[in-house]
């Protein structure tokens, strides 16, 4: 009997550990002041550039009240967003797999089996380096959309991590292992 | 018995391949400007003419003899490693690790049929898709060095007293296409393929056409306005009933050009296919590395008892040049079922069966019936019923959206994924049914996840990435969903399989 054996599994799958129910570490919070100074500098050029063709260009002026509408419509919704994004990431190294959480309206959670990491990333970018921060980027022969890339995590931290989990790999045996820093 | 650890070159007749490859892509380059130049230039330049032909294919052979010269290649045995130097004025060097190899190809053109001499590729997956392609290589080389790089590992460690033995040995093929099938499978698969073949053919035709009528300045207008004056209802008719047979006729010649005299071997763990009608085309492909095996049938076929089965390999890193993706997806069209289940069971080691289907829920219908229906037939309403010369075909809306409602509808009846123990089936299509099918081992990583709006109904959405794509499910029952990745996630974590 085929049902036989599946139910078998019934009651292995809810003795199971159970990945939604993990609680997931929040990036650190200076990740967000850096979220907010990436979106300062780009609604800044965004407005600097909507001025310059205010003041230049005699037509479009009548409609000034509506472009400056829109800009501060775009300005409270972009960092609605990033707020709401924000709050939502979170990310969990279990013994044998990685798990991490996104998402703006849809929350999807993406799991990496220790076992199938091709290679790890840590990157540190000038604002990063600012607040001390990096971000980790966990690879996997799933291509492009089946790739792990946690930001906001305190520098030590995330040197810890991927030490650790290059240590897992070694001990896996995994061919490839590219240590990239 | 060469064993390929000294550096060497390919067969000097490579240089003739190369001269030959190199010309010919000239010459496409070139073609209407040599056509021109045949039929406008008086005959007192016509020697230039040939004068200039004859330098590019002097050129020609004088690059192909350096390419010739500074392209070698060899088995590192120490390292594991297949080296290849190249590069006529830079000097690259290629290394494959031999257990990153996915197939070796061999083939042979027209060209290389003459000469008698084979091309071979290799296809790796490593992250960045590098590909290697020796171009002229004599036969019993050519099964040696690919025997010697698909089989290292086994010789090394298990058989030694095998490593100089020759692959070539054929044994009976256990699956052989014949002429009739291939017919049939011309009959009812891939017209998507040929009617866009169809398409770029006559958009280059007609764009290299009118190019080649501006330079001989023939008027257009008048070809034009020939060309409009033969269109009548009755014209139309016949030519849409014309270009039908054409793509017939095209898709037959492309079925056969492929898949002629395919047939399927085992070699110890390998499977080998061969098939071509002009150029011959083998290919050696390890079970084990198969990442999705998949077989589709639609309404014809099933009445004509055939299926398609599909074996696609792991394409990750960049996505290789487009003429390049030989053999990622292998296709074998035209089996039965009793001989899809024997490759299934080749390639699976067993049949899949399947002990619990999992359903989407009705909300599969929303979206699609919303974006694809309800909204472009309002759009079109609203132009229809504001432009006079669109307004008579109101009616095409009503048709539209009965089509499309039974489609969707098709699409949501066959969504569903079936599970077991060892294997995930997912089922989809509207016209081609297709079951994609793999074991838990091949998950690289799982991606769920739900909008908040569903999240009252425990709707959501699963993602398993593969190395050879991803396979999605909609629309499911979203504590199922959580329970069978907490399962699979254990099978994979758990057992350490590998997955290539």
């Amino acid at each position: 009997m085929p049902t036989e054996t599946f139910t078998n599994e019934v009651i292995d799958i809810s003795s199971l550990p159970k990945y939604e129910e993990i609680a997931l570490q929040h990036p650190h919070s200076n990740y967000w002041k850096i979220i907010y100074i990436n979106l300062s500098i780009f609604l800044g050029l965004i407005g600097i550039g909507a001025t310059i063709l205010l003041i230049f260009i005699n037509e479009i002026r009548t409609y000034t009240f509506l472009i400056t509408a829109i800009y501060a419509a775009l300005i409270a919704i972009l960092f609605l967003l990033f707020r709401a994004s924000f709050k939502k990431r979170g990310y969990a190294i279990r013994t044998h797999d990685v798990i991490y959480k996104s998402g703006i309206i849809a929350e999807s959670t993406t799991i990496v089996p220790l076992n199938r990491i091709q290679h790890i990333e840590l990157n540190e970018g000038i604002l990063s380096r600012v607040f001390h921060l990096g971000s980790l980027q966990l690879f996997t022969a799933g291509g492009q959309t089946g790739h792990i890339h946690i930001s906001g995590i305190p520098i030590e931290e995330a040197k810890n991590i991927r030490d650790l989990l290059l240590k897992k790999l070694d001990l896996t045996d995994h061919p490839t292992i590219d240590p990239t820093a | 018995m060469n064993d390929f650890s000294k550096p060497q070159r390919q067969s000097a007749a490579g240089i003739v391949i190369m001269a030959a490859h190199t010309t010919l892509s000239i010459g496409r380059a070139f073609i209407f400007f040599i056509i021109y130049a045949f039929v406008k230039i008086q005959s007192a330049y016509l020697i230039y003419v040939l004068l200039g032909l004859a330098v590019m294919i002097l050129a020609s052979f004088v690059f192909a003899y350096l390419w010739y010269i500074r392209f070698t290649f060899f088995l590192d045995k120490e390292k594991q490693e297949f080296v290849v130097n190249k590069g006529i004025f830079n000097r690259d060097q290629v290394i494959i690790q031999l257990d990153k190899i996915q197939q070796v190809n061999i083939n042979q053109s027209i060209l290389q049929k003459i000469i008698g001499v084979y091309g071979l590729k290799i296809d790796t997956a490593g992250a960045h898709g590098e590909e290697v392609s020796i171009r002229a290589i004599d036969e019993t080389s050519a099964y040696n060095l690919k025997a010697h790089l698909l089989h290292k590992k086994v010789a090394v460690e298990n058989q030694p007293e095998l490593e100089t033995a020759p692959q070539i040995t054929e044994e009976a093929p256990f699956l052989k296409l014949s002429s009739w099938t291939l017919f049939k499978v011309g009959l009812t698969s891939n017209y998507g393929q040929s009617l866009a073949l169809l398409a770029a053919f006559f958009y280059t035709v007609i764009y290299e056409g009118r190019q080649l009528l501006d330079s001989l300045k023939i008027d257009k207008n008048a070809i034009e306005s020939t060309v409009t004056g033969m269109l009548t209802i009755v014209t139309a008719f016949i030519l849409i009933g014309v270009l039908l047979m054409v793509l017939l006729v095209i898709n037959m010649v492309r079925t056969f050009y492929k898949y002629f005299e395919l047939q399927i071997s085992q070699h110890k763990d390998t499977l080998l296919l061969s098939s071509g009608l002009i150029a011959k085309k083998n290919t050696l492909v390890n079970p084990a590395k198969v990442q999705i095996t998949k077989y589709s049938q639609n309404y014809f076929q099933k009445k004509l008892n055939m299926l398609n089965v599909s074996l696609k390999q792991a394409h990750f890193g960049e996505s290789k040049k487009g003429h390049e993706m030989q053999g990622n997806t292998m296709e074998i069209p035209g089996c039965n079922p009793t001989e899809r289940d024997e490759l299934l069971r080749m390639i699976l080691s067993k049949l899949p069966e399947t002990n619990r289907t999992f359903i989407p829920d009705w909300r599969f219908l929303n979206l699609p019936v919303f974006f694809k229906l309800v909204l472009p037939v309002i759009i079109f309403l609203i132009v229809a019923l504001n432009v006079p010369e669109v307004k008579p075909f109101i009616s095409a809306a009503a048709i539209y959206l009965i089509a499309g409602i039974i489609m969707i509808y098709i699409s949501y009846k066959k969504h569903r994924i079936s599970v077991s123990e060892e294997f995930i089936v997912k089922k989809s299509g509207i016209w081609d049914i297709s079951h994609e099918i793999i074991t838990p081992a091949k998950i690289q990583a799982i991606t769920t996840f739900q909008y908040p709006w569903h999240k009252g109904v425990d709707v959501g959405h699963l993602c398993l990435h593969t190395a050879a794509g991803q396979i999605r499910f909609k629309y499911g029952n979203y504590t199922e969903i959580k329970q069978l990745v907490n399962y699979w996630l254990y099978q994979v974590e758990h057992r350490n399989e590998n997955w290539m």
